[in-house]
């Protein structure tokens, strides 16, 4: 067998297994790390691939946790029908809102762009905050669970995983199609791909609601695990998150934020139970990594392998 | 006529940078435009392909109008361009530079599913064999030399077929030696694939050695028009132009 080929073969048993060697406790901390490694590497796709530094990712997310909550909670249907129809309504209403944030913010490149995605994410913290009828406001919704067998967390983590592992594989052939071979020139040259021939608004416009969409899928996903969905899950802070794992794990390889965001979720659940200044910990050991890691983790192994 | 532009203005504030442009250009031409720096060669290029608005002026390729038309839609219907600062995708490889644009020609640039790596790779090789640049296929664009990139981004161009080609100053940055060998290139190709070029040129010994025709622009207006010959004996073009800093 081949070296490419051994490697997801390898993390597919160990992931497989992981319920055997990991606590009840440790495992909603897996699925944790399942939901944000798709929302880190469905942002990476915008960022390391399009060149597109969305600072609204978090928008995506949100609307996945608060459309599972408002399916599970609200639309009355039956327990298990509306867990089936979970991941598909996070996607379509997280890629409904996509589509008319990315609309607008396609048309501004750069810190412009950066600046839109922000502005449209901090509006929908704010309907989060103020629609108290539907969302609960400030106390967001909580009392979620899976039906049935699914609350227990190790079956929770194989739904998950039967989310995830797939949703990542589409994502790594998007990038590796034509679709993202454009998406990389266009990162390199959008005034060169303009002129072979590309319409690039309508391209990255694409790019951003197919990563939206899934970053909608792990929003739900997590909601759904956790119990819960707040308006800070929309607020600016919660779309730095994605950019750390990105940064942290290398930009520069599909599934660095994934590794990204398995480091920073352990990270933080090992620190937060050792200090209450956790955040300045994490903070600083983040600073020291990304100083010491230019490339981020993957970087760093890329270079020792070279 | 392939191409042929009517009374194009732009204006930038209060100045006139293309001030009532002419030009026709017939199939198979190899056309320079002259000028001195600021007599809006670039704009006319930047009008002429859509990444500026025209304020006033028509602009017909193959007797369509196409004036206002977005880039990627000329790039379409069949025209290439290049530009005076090389615009190529640095952190790809040559292949793969000229691999996006085939798939883009292809109409392919929305295949989500299929792997694009072994996509077009024959003919990309093919195109960067023709540009001289067979030695290079799995280099990364941004560590070629700058003759190099030049000769990459013509091979990005002549991908989508274009029937027109308009190229800003292919020639730029360039050592004496190579700009003679560079453009001779650009002419020997676009001899054998058929195609119509427009050029924009600083050195006179570019132009004269392979435009078959040259517009003398000056201040946003066309000065004077003709074959090479005719050119250089009209005693208003040796006074803005071939007299003063010829090289």
């Amino acid at each position: 067998m081949s070296g490419a080929a051994r490697w997801p073969l390898a993390g597919g048993i160990a992931l497989l297994a992981l319920p055997l060697a990991l606590s009840d406790f440790w495992l909603f901390i897996a699925i944790e790390v399942l939901a944000f490694a798709l929302y880190a590497v469905s942002f990476n796709v915008l960022l390391g691939y399009g060149g597109m530094l969305s600072f609204g990712h978090a928008a995506f997310f949100g609307v996945g946790g608060y459309a599972a909550a408002l399916l599970v909670k609200n639309v009355g249907l039956s327990a298990g029908l509306a867990f089936a129809l979970l991941p598909l309504v996070a996607m379509a209403a997280a890629a409904a809102f996509a589509a008319v944030i990315g609309f607008f913010s396609v048309r501004r490149s750069g810190i412009y762009f950066a600046m839109l995605t922000f502005a449209f994410q901090m509006l929908l913290y704010t309907v989060a905050l103020k629609a108290t009828g539907l969302t609960g406001g400030d106390d967001g919704m909580t009392g979620l669970k899976p039906p049935g067998v699914l609350a227990k967390p190790f079956a929770y983590y194989y739904f998950a995983l039967a989310l995830v592992a797939p949703a990542l594989y589409v994502l790594f052939r998007l990038v590796s199609s034509p679709f993202g071979y454009t998406l990389r020139a266009l990162r390199a040259n959008a005034r060169r791909v303009q002129y072979i021939g590309v319409d690039v608004r309508a391209h990255q416009l694409a790019a951003f609601v197919i990563t939206g969409a899934f970053a909608g899928l792990a929003g739900g996903l997590f909601a759904l695990s956790s119990g819960n969905v707040f308006p800070g899950w929309l607020n600016w802070t919660a779309s730095a998150t994605p950019i750390v794992m990105a940064v942290l794990g290398g930009v520069h390889t599909f599934l660095g934020p994934a590794l990204g965001a398995a480091v920073y979720v352990v990270l933080e659940v090992w620190i937060s139970g050792k200090t209450e200044y956790w955040p300045l910990a994490m903070g600083i050991i983040i600073l020291v990594l990304v100083l010491l890691m230019p490339e981020g983790l993957t970087g760093l192994a890329r270079r020792r392998t070279a | 006529m392939i191409l042929q532009v009517q009374g194009l203005a732009k204006r930038f504030g209060g100045l006139r940078a293309l001030d009532g442009v002419d030009l026709a250009v017939e199939p198979g031409e190899f056309r320079a435009i002259i000028g001195p720096n600021g007599a809006g060669k670039s704009t006319f290029f930047n009008v002429m392909t859509g990444l500026l608005p025209a304020d006033s002026g028509r602009v017909r390729f193959e007797g369509r109008d196409v004036t206002g038309s977005t880039p990627h839609l000329l790039a379409r219907m069949g025209v290439g361009r290049t530009f005076q600062i090389t615009s190529i995708f640095h952190d790809l490889t040559a292949l793969e530079n000229v691999q996006v644009s085939l798939l883009a020609h292809a109409r392919q640039a929305w295949s989500l599913w299929p792997k694009a790596r072994a996509l077009h790779a024959a003919r990309a090789k093919e195109l960067l064999a023709l540009v001289g640049l067979e030695s290079s296929i799995s280099r990364t664009a941004g560590v070629l030399s700058h003759g190099d990139q030049k000769r990459l981004e013509l091979a990005i161009a002549l991908a989508g077929e274009p029937r027109l080609l308009l190229l800003d100053e292919p020639t730029a940055g360039m050592a004496a030696q190579e700009r003679i060998e560079s453009i001779t290139l650009v002419h020997r190709l676009a001899r054998e694939l058929g195609l119509s070029c427009v050029f924009t040129e600083h050195d006179m010994a570019v132009v004269f050695a392979v435009a078959t025709r040259i517009t003398v622009m000056h201040q946003g207006k066309v000065l004077a028009e003709g074959t090479p010959a005719e050119v250089r004996a009209r005693p208003e073009v040796q006074q803005v132009y071939l007299g003063a800093g010829a090289t």
